[in-house]
């Protein structure tokens, strides 16, 4: 087993991130990913899917920085990344705006263009009314929707984002995965989504990544052949269910 | 059924039986009383471990179980709600005592001179008691009568007082820490462990109650006469014998009380002699008292605001 | 719902209590009350109005003691609390030790106090500090420890300073279980406060409620000793309100605890 060498450089172009035989073990000797190798373009909007405990939570631990791989490489300009989590994890004891401004008060950026840059963020994900509440006062919805303006806030070149609308009802659910989508065609971040959900997946994204069961190994690479502009209607094309579908059986193939 | 009728039988004949067992003595065994102290087995008590030890309860008809003092409730207040039969306390208790409808009465003191002292640094360089209370220092005492009358009569007092919870290791630890004492104790104690005490009289300052005495409940006085008077006679002819021969009586109680040791026994038991048996108490017999005195303490008390002009002084002891 | 109506669905438990307080009461004058043990209670009102001069004097010196040793325990508990979070060595290293602070008696440390300071205010209040630290350092660690590992993340992602998670995540976070802690230590201040009177209190003028206790048991004012201990116990609720007030004040807006029953 050979030491994790990461290594982080300026971006120049040609790709985002590089991941190169990847592997990470838990201490109890679990094994969660092996091998894997992977590299995405920039602006590349990826959904990451596959079954539960296959290790795709924690490749994106990795790739945000917030764990260590066991091994391979990793190359990735981490200066401007951002993190959405299942629960929008608010800090309860701060109001909206307080929140969504926590990155850049964190990064130091002066009071007046961190509060303009909050305020723009949750202008971006509709929340402009509700800045003086706080989280105790609010929906799931609207919760996941201050964590989102939190992770905008930094205008961030990557999104990573961990199954966060999962605990939604299927209208917010729906409604949310417009508002990342519409945030996405204005911003052109990367973004890399783990989903449980192929409809999800296939509204989103232009690129499909399935997982094995553990440990998790690439077991298709799908690119989504959907139009550039999404609204919910394209939920209902055939090409949609067709792409579901190819997924779906992808999942299959892995163990799901 | 009939054996079930002769069992039934049995069985209440035998309650019946192991009843009788528990009835009282007859008239012609000795009477059991409780005799509680207040303060461990020491000198001042000596007389009373010599009664039990040496028959002069059982001369007298009694059969004593003496403890020592506890936490809690004053002993007078245990004599008033029939806790136990005797107790010690002392005369400004006493009067306290009447003063809450507490119907105690005393039956023989022990102490005809204030034994309490105040025991400070010789270093200090104090001439008087007045000086111990009006420089600076603390002091360590118990909230007694005694040292409401010395503010009193010293006020404005400098030196700053808190609780006195037994033993010299205060003293002995810091210069600046005086303290209550019995003169016959701790001042032989201080010395035997390197201290420098130095010992003023209370009863010098003109406060002067009769201190351990035995008290017990008013009304036993009038239904049992013959008991209180046992007591004290009892009591008289033990404090005899301690005061002559107090040795095997010492080990007796040095027994009961480690924490002091043989040799401070001895001569503690011999320096409380003069306050015990005094010109008085050759002529009158040892532990009584006089009107004139509970006479003297009350007026005191009362004009310190302790109890009020109800407590009748001669109401507070007899000499059986 | 009628504003009447809602006005009644608030007071009847209070109203029960109250109820409940006065036959309570009433048994303990009729049946309970004995002499030299235990005043009536029209005898400890009495004594109340009677002496309340003095009373509230003794009020004061306690107070004092109670809330300097009740500061003290607040603001090193929370202080020793935060140390001891900060790593693991140093936490299996002196936190059992803390304990000791929950297990000694006053009673065996009063002599030495008696020696240090002598009788009086330091003495007293470093009694109520030691019986009421405790409680707070060990809801503080508490709290500290227990920081919702995604924000802990969070805050790692965007590179926050050590200092920043300190102040900006673990003790915000960390704050409801501090005032658990510190209602406990409340109540531990004045028992603290007025048994370290009974040991190591100044006699005189401004006595605290703990010497008026033993010294009116002394002279067998019994109904005096009733009033002062009552008195001592409404200080212990008086601080614990004060307590539940800055809780309200501090958490109101956002935790669970302080929100209103659904």
């Amino acid at each position: 087993m050979c030491p994790a060498r990461i290594e982080s450089f300026r971006y120049y172009g040609s790709f985002d991130m590089r991941i190169a035989g990847l592997q990470k073990v838990f201490d109890s000797n679990v094994v969660a990913i092996d091998h894997l190798s992977l590299e995405i373009q920039p602006g590349e909007f990826v959904a990451i899917l596959g079954p539960s405990g296959c290790g795709k939570s924690t490749l994106l631990r990795i790739i945000a920085g917030l764990e260590k791989p066991t091994a391979g490489t990793i190359e990735i300009n981490r200066e401007k990344i951002a993190y959405v989590f299942q629960d929008a994890h608010l800090l309860p004891w701060r109001n909206v705006l307080q929140n969504a401004v926590l990155p850049l008060e964190l990064m130091r950026t002066n009071r007046s263009d961190r509060t303009a840059a909050a305020r723009e963020a949750l202008e971006q994900v509709g929340l402009v009314d509700a800045v003086e509440q706080y989280p105790a006062q609010l929906s799931g919805g609207m919760k996941m929707r201050v964590s989102l303006a939190r992770a905008l806030v930094t205008k961030p070149d990557f999104l990573l984002l961990d199954e966060p609308f999962a605990a939604l009802d299927e209208i917010n659910r729906q409604k949310l995965d417009e508002q990342l989508r519409q945030l996405w065609t204005r911003h052109r971040m990367t973004v890399i989504f783990v989903t449980h959900s192929t409809a999800e997946a296939t509204f989103l994204a232009n690129r499909a990544i399935v997982l094995s069961t553990r440990p998790g190994r690439i077991v298709a690479d799908l690119p989504i052949d959907l139009p550039e502009d999404r609204r919910s209607d394209v939920r209902s094309s055939p090409k949609f269910a067709e792409i579901t579908h190819q997924i779906y059986e992808a999942l299959e193939k892995g163990g799901a | 059924m009939m054996r079930r009728m002769a069992i039934l039988c049995g069985f209440c004949a035998s309650l019946i039986g192991g009843c009788n067992k528990k009835t009282p003595p007859t008239a012609t065994g000795p009477v059991a009383i409780q005799l509680t102290l207040d303060w461990k087995p020491e000198p001042e008590f000596g007389g009373f471990y010599a009664a039990a030890q040496d028959g002069a309860f059982n001369r007298h008809n009694l059969s004593p179980n003496i403890t020592p003092a506890g936490e809690g409730a004053d002993t007078w207040q245990l004599v008033a709600t029939g806790k136990t039969d005797f107790a010690t306390s002392s005369a400004d208790q006493v009067l306290i005592a009447r003063k809450q409808n507490a119907d105690v009465v005393a039956i023989f003191a022990v102490y005809q001179t204030f034994p309490q002292g105040i025991m400070v640094h010789q270093s200090r360089g104090f001439k008087t008691l007045r000086d111990v209370f009006t420089q600076h220092g603390v002091l360590l005492a118990e909230d007694n009568s005694w040292l409401h009358f010395l503010e009193n009569k010293f006020a404005p007092v400098e030196v700053e007082m808190s609780y006195y919870s037994g033993g010299i290791s205060e003293f002995l630890a810091k210069k600046d820490i005086s303290q209550q004492c019995f003169v016959t104790s701790e001042p032989i104690l201080a010395k035997h462990q390197g201290g420098d005490p130095q010992t003023f009289l209370i009863a010098d300052e003109g406060f002067n109650p009769y201190t351990t005495v035995v008290i017990c409940k008013g009304d036993l006085v009038k239904t049992h006469p013959d008991e209180v008077k046992a007591m004290a006679d009892a009591c008289r002819e033990g404090w005899r014998d301690y005061l002559d021969h107090p040795d095997a009586v010492n080990t007796t109680m040095h027994g009961l009380n480690p924490d002091m040791d043989l040799q401070t026994f001895g001569e503690a038991a011999a320096a409380q002699k003069p306050l015990i048996e005094t010109d008085e108490t050759r002529s009158s017999g040892l532990g009584t008292m006089t009107g004139q005195r509970w006479k003297d303490l009350a007026a005191q008390l009362v004009s310190l605001g302790l109890i009020d002009a109800s407590v009748d002084p001669g109401q507070c002891f007899v000499n059986p | 719902m009628t504003h009447a109506r809602k006005i009644l669905i608030a007071l009847w438990p209070p109203a029960l209590v109250l109820i409940a307080a006065i036959v309570v009461i009433g048994i303990w004058a009729k049946m309970l009350a004995e002499p030299f043990m235990l005043p009536t209670p029209q005898a400890v009102a009495q004594v109340m109005v009677e002496r309340r001069g003095e009373l509230l004097a003794s009020l004061w010196t306690t107070t004092q003691a109670a809330l300097i040793g009740f500061l003290a325990s607040a603001i090193s508990g929370v202080a020793v609390g935060m140390a001891l979070s900060a790593s693991t060595l140093v936490r299996r290293a002196f936190y059992p030790y803390t304990v000791f602070f929950q297990t000694v008696p006053i009673v065996a440390i009063a002599p030495l106090l008696m020696i240090w300071c002598g009788p009086g205010l330091t003495a007293v209040s470093l009694c109520a500090f030691v019986v009421s630290v405790f409680p707070v350092i060990s809801s503080t660690l508490s709290g500290l420890l227990s920081t919702d590992p995604a924000l802990e993340d969070l805050f790692r992602l965007y590179g926050a300073s050590p200092w920043a998670r300190q102040w900006k995540l673990k003790l915000p976070y960390a704050l409801p279980s501090i005032f658990t802690g510190l209602r406990v230590a409340a109540g531990l201040a004045v028992i603290g406060t007025v048994v370290g009177e009974f040991l190591v209190g100044l006699f005189g003028q401004e006595e605290g409620l703990g010497v008026r206790i033993v010294s009116a048991k002394k002279q067998g004012r019994t109904a005096e000793v009733f009033a002062a201990v009552l008195i001592a116990s409404l200080l212990g609720l008086a601080m614990f309100a004060c307590i539940n007030l800055a809780a309200k004040l501090l958490l109101g807006r956002w935790h669970a605890s302080e929100q209103e029953q659904r």
